[in-house]
């Protein structure tokens, strides 16, 4: 097997982790960095954001309103000494891409502009038209360029962590295209391989996002945190689940149901404005975006398509011209996959799944409890999220807390020796052998795509939107049973070259791990909470025993096992989660309360 | 040792697999004849520097219905090669701005044909006038 | 769904460097509906007819740049071309043109990532500025200056379409001078002398015939034939300013 040494091994070449490399490459040149993704970086899903990454920017906004924004819209399940110091570093993270070349969109002045956004206060979501993640990734890509001490490991398949003697030493990886292994060794590692989105049917994720990271920390004994909370996009394409931005919201788009009815002031969103108003109507936050919608469709008020109900997406108010403009992407991508002119006619939307709010447990310097590995991005749950992400934090959180994992990791590196290559190399080989099995093996007969698509769809029936017990517990004996037919699984493909029926059988294993840790912390979860809503006599949100971070932690060939850590509250108590006019009422009332 | 063997295809016969690629042959042959009337143009005035006698010679034989064909052949050639020449133009410019906004494409290749054609009236009626 | 449902011969190029000594077509009957793309079409084999087909694919809009394929002998983007289009006939699908085929639909891009980091693709500033200054100003004419050209998704679309491209590798090629464009035009960059270096080169625009389809290919409208002409005028102005200039351009 070939091996390397490097100093700081980085997992993921999406946002973050092409961050990590830069900070690691900034803190200290001599350090050897070896950056291992699966995809070219410029393939990471980061690729797909659309509508911008939140940093306080205008006179009329602060730090305190972007706290309160976040930790309200994350149901007070948030780190709240985390999300201080994250939006204490978005804008200065931004304002670095820019001078890194990332073409964010301007005022006529020539200065960054901003937009608004969901379950935000002010507007500070920087944006780059419709493509800011695009924009944002191949900036961090072509300056990672720039460093000559980050090694790229492309189209390398990282399958496990090598540990020893308590702490992470490397990782072990598969060459795509030659089929071979590499183990890389490093004194720290940084995993920012992103979410698990694919684990259920209809998503907005890339083929890519199948949690691998995730599911490789888990089974080294690092856990899981509040992997329940799985965030649904209100606007997405029926059938494909493919995203039209909240920004198509932010510059003033309507949600009307099959009357033509802005059906969001019946659930606690209103008024009703001709324009958009912040944290009101088409602005609120996702979670209730989408739980609305899942309402309005039980009232028979939506409109049915061939991909199931849908409601509609009303940009034609806009103009063409401004839609151009400001959201061309959406404009091409409705025009070309559906159809539809969105100057025109109203475009088709529905919820789907978008983003992995849990994650890697790691502390506020993206630490996990197994010394020297890191975590960044939405892999990694470093508490800002809490129980509903609000649109556009995801990317700042790439570079603020991707720099951190970066700038860590090289510290760990720094201070710890170097591991005993010898013995590396045999545990490596030990892996190679484990995964190597799943070709290898012959009699297998379950196919992939039966499994993966059991899978997907017992995640949408037991997770949704809205939860039920008997539901759920279905849905994690369909996992069990799904993990145990795995191990019957047909790999035909027995050859080595760009083997991706190999691949795809390793991600559907580790992707079973992560959908168990999430069926099963909801499962356990006897509250509702941002995005975790159940309909079974637990629909209060329940502080007394539940404001807790559920942590999952991997039982081999079991079920695993829920406990729950504490929730850190500096300045913000738990209250009342209102948006629209009830919400500017709770805020008034709040303030006068502290006077 | 690595199993990989990337395959290599073969160019041979590249221009006739896409019609875009074949319009660019023809373009790109349709310059032969703006070069050969150049030569026969050229020749003429090597006969004009030896004199009227010679001149009306080159002139007589000019008249030859397979020279007229040609000539005929190379103004359509021509015409193709100024066209397609136009229709590229506005790939290989700067971008215009006119009042604030980029000057669409089909403006750019429309004033160069537009141009093209002026001048080449404007010569003929010159020749033309000459003439009589 | 299903009495939408029709059968589409979908052709496949395919070639396992394991096994085979060229490659050579497979077809399939692959049942479709009318909002499938060619992309869904060749995952459906994968996933019920033959697990061996390899082919790279992720975002599904367009935007990541993985699943640039000839599709009828046009580089096109497998998740945006559709089944429907090509119905009742069949539709042949090949790996993207003037590359070394890996396996299948897959192709060797090593070439093009070393090209990609060859044209320096960052920003040298001209004018270096702390974070405590804040942005660079930058108004919108100056941002629209290099924004088309700053869209390109890396598909390599234009380097399937550029013949010079196919008869000499070296070329620097499209996506690779536009983005380099894309710099050079940034109002933030000072690196332009750098950079015109490669322009002048033997491997530089020079190899560029003006054949213009790959902008016609392009999903991103880049106009990267746009950005490699640009780039000639440049280069040739650069030549001049050598005996005009003490300096002179570059080397």
């Amino acid at each position: 097997m070939e091996s390397y040494k490097a100093d700081v091994v980085i997992v993921g070449g999406g946002g973050a982790g092409l961050r990590a490399a830069i900070a690691v490459a900034e803190s200290d040149p001599a350090l050897r960095i070896a950056l291992v993704s699966k995809v070219y970086p410029m393939r990471s899903h980061t690729v797909a954001a659309e509508g911008g990454s939140a940093g306080v920017k205008l006179p009329t906004d602060s730090l305190e309103y972007h706290f309160n924004d976040t930790v309200g819209g994350g149901d007070w399940l948030c780190e709240q000494d985390v999300v201080e110091y994250f939006v204490a570093h978005c804008n200065e993270e931004l304002t670095q891409l820019e001078h890194w070349g990332c073409p964010w969109s301007r005022t006529p002045d020539g200065h960054v502009n901003v937009r608004a956004f969901g379950g935000m206060k002010i507007e500070r979501t920087w944006f780059a038209a419709d493509k800011t993640g695009f924009h944002m990734l191949h900036t961090l890509f072509q300056t990672s360029i720039k460093y000559p001490s980050i090694k790229r490991f492309d189209e390398h398949f990282c399958v496990d962590l090598v540990v020893e003697h308590g702490r992470v030493q490397g990782v072990v990886a598969i060459e795509i295209g030659s089929g071979e292994f590499t183990l890389v060794e490093g004194r720290s590692v940084v995993i920012a391989t992103g979410g698990a989105g694919r684990v259920f049917r209809e998503n907005t994720n890339g083929g890519v996002v199948t949690g691998d990271g995730m599911a490789v920390a888990y089974r080294h004994g690092v856990p899981l945190r509040d992997m329940e909370f799985v965030q649904y996009h209100p606007t997405c394409m029926p059938g494909t689940g493919l995203l039209f931005t909240e920004a198509c919201r932010g510059e003033g788009g309507f949600l009307v149901n099959k009357d033509g009815y802005r059906y969001l002031q019946d659930y606690g969103l209103g008024p009703a404005e001709p324009s958009p108003r912040n944290k009101a109507m088409e602005l609120g936050p996702r979670d209730r975006l989408s739980q609305a919608f899942w309402y309005e469709q039980q009232k028979g008020r939506t409109i049915e398509g061939q991909h199931g109900s849908v409601v509609h997406l009303d940009l034609r108010h806009l103009g063409e011209a401004k839609l151009r403009e400001r959201l061309p992407q959406i404009y091409e991508l409705a025009e070309q996959f559906l159809g539809v002119d969105p100057a025109r006619a109203p475009i088709p939307v529905r919820p789907a799944v978008h983003y992995t709010m849990g994650g890697i447990l790691v502390d506020g310097r993206c630490a996990s409890p197994l010394p020297g590995l890191y975590a960044a991005g939405e892999c990694s749950s470093v508490g800002i999220h809490g129980a509903n992400r609000l649109g556009s934090n995801s990317l700042s959180e790439l570079c603020v807390f991707g720099k951190v994992a970066g700038e860590e990791a090289a510290r760990f590196a720094k201070a710890s020796a170097p591991g005993n290559s010898a013995s590396l190399l045999k545990q490596a080989q030990a892996v190679e052998q484990r995964v190597s099995g799943l070709k290898t093996k012959t009699g297998g007969n379950e196919r992939i795509a039966t499994l993966r698509k059991e899978m997907a769809q017992t995640m949408e029936d037991g997770c949704g939107i809205y939860r039920l017990a008997d539901t759920m517990q279905k849905t994690c004996d369909k996992l069990d049973e799904l993990k145990e037919r795995f191990k019957n699984v047909n790999v035909e493909d027995k050859s080595s070259v760009w083997n991706t029926e190999w691949l795809l059988a390793i991600e559907l294993e580790y992707q079973l791990d992560v959908a168990q840790s999430m069926a099963y912390s909801a499962l356990n979860r006897r509250e509702s909470r941002g995005a975790h809503q159940r309909l079974d006599g637990f629909e209060k949100r329940d502080d007394e025993n539940f404001l807790k971070h559920s942590q999952a932690h991997y039982v081999a060939g079991g079920a695993p096992r829920i406990d729950y850590g504490d929730v850190k509250i500096t300045k913000s108590q738990p209250g009342t989660r209102a948006y629209g006019a009830a919400g500017e009422k709770a805020e008034q009332e709040r303030k006068a309360a502290n006077v | 040792m690595s199993k990989r063997r990337p395959y290599v295809r073969p160019m041979a016969g590249w221009w006739r697999k896409n019609p875009f690629f074949v319009e660019y042959m023809i373009h790109e042959g349709t310059a032969l004849f703006v070069a050969a009337y150049a030569l026969i143009l050229l020749t003429g005035l090597v006969y004009l520097a030896h004199g009227e006698a010679a001149w009306n010679v080159w002139l007589e034989g000019l008249k030859n219905p397979w020279y007229i064909a040609f000539h005929w052949l190379a103004l359509a050639a021509m015409c193709y090669h100024t066209y397609t020449w136009f229709k590229i133009m506005p790939r290989t410019m700067p971008p215009v701005i006119v009042g604030g906004k980029r000057l669409p494409d089909f403006a750019i290749t429309g004033s160069g044909l537009a141009v093209a054609v002026t001048a080449s009236l404007a010569m003929f009626g010159l020749v033309w006038g000459m003439a009589r | 769904m299903s009495e939408n449902q029709r059968i589409i011969e979908i052709e496949v190029l395919r070639y396992h460097p394991e096994k085979d000594k060229a490659p050579y077509q497979q077809v399939f009957q692959v049942p479709f509906t009318d909002d499938m793309s060619v992309l869904q079409g060749v995952q459906y084999i994968k996933d019920y007819l033959d697990g061996s087909l390899s082919f790279r694919w992720s975002c599904r809009m367009a935007i990541c740049g993985s699943c640039g394929m000839m599709i009828n002998g046009e580089p096109s983007l497998s998740c945006e071309t559709f089944l429907r289009d090509y119905y009742p006939a069949r539709v042949r699908v090949e790996a993207l043109a003037h590359f070394p085929i890996e396996r299948d639909l897959v192709i060797n891009m090593e070439g093009f990532i070393e090209k990609l980091e060859s044209i320096q693709p960052y920003i040298i500033p001209k004018e270096p500025r702390t974070l405590a200054q804040g942005e660079y100003l930058q108004t919108p004419a100056q941002l629209g200056a290099y924004e088309q050209f700053s869209s390109c998704i890396n598909c390599m679309l234009c380097y399937a379409a550029c013949p010079q491209f196919g008869l000499n590798s070296e070329f620097v090629g499209p996506a690779a001078m536009a983005l380099l464009h894309r710099y050079n035009v940034d109002s933030r960059d000072g690196g332009k002398a750098e950079r015109m270096e490669l322009v002048n080169s033997e491997e530089g625009v020079f190899n560029c015939t003006a054949v213009g389809y790959c902008s016609e290919v392009c999903p991103k409208h880049v106009d990267p034939a746009n950005a490699v002409n640009q780039n000639k005028t440049n280069s040739a102005a650069d030549y001049f300013m050598r005996f005009l200039t003490p300096k002179g351009g570059a080397k």
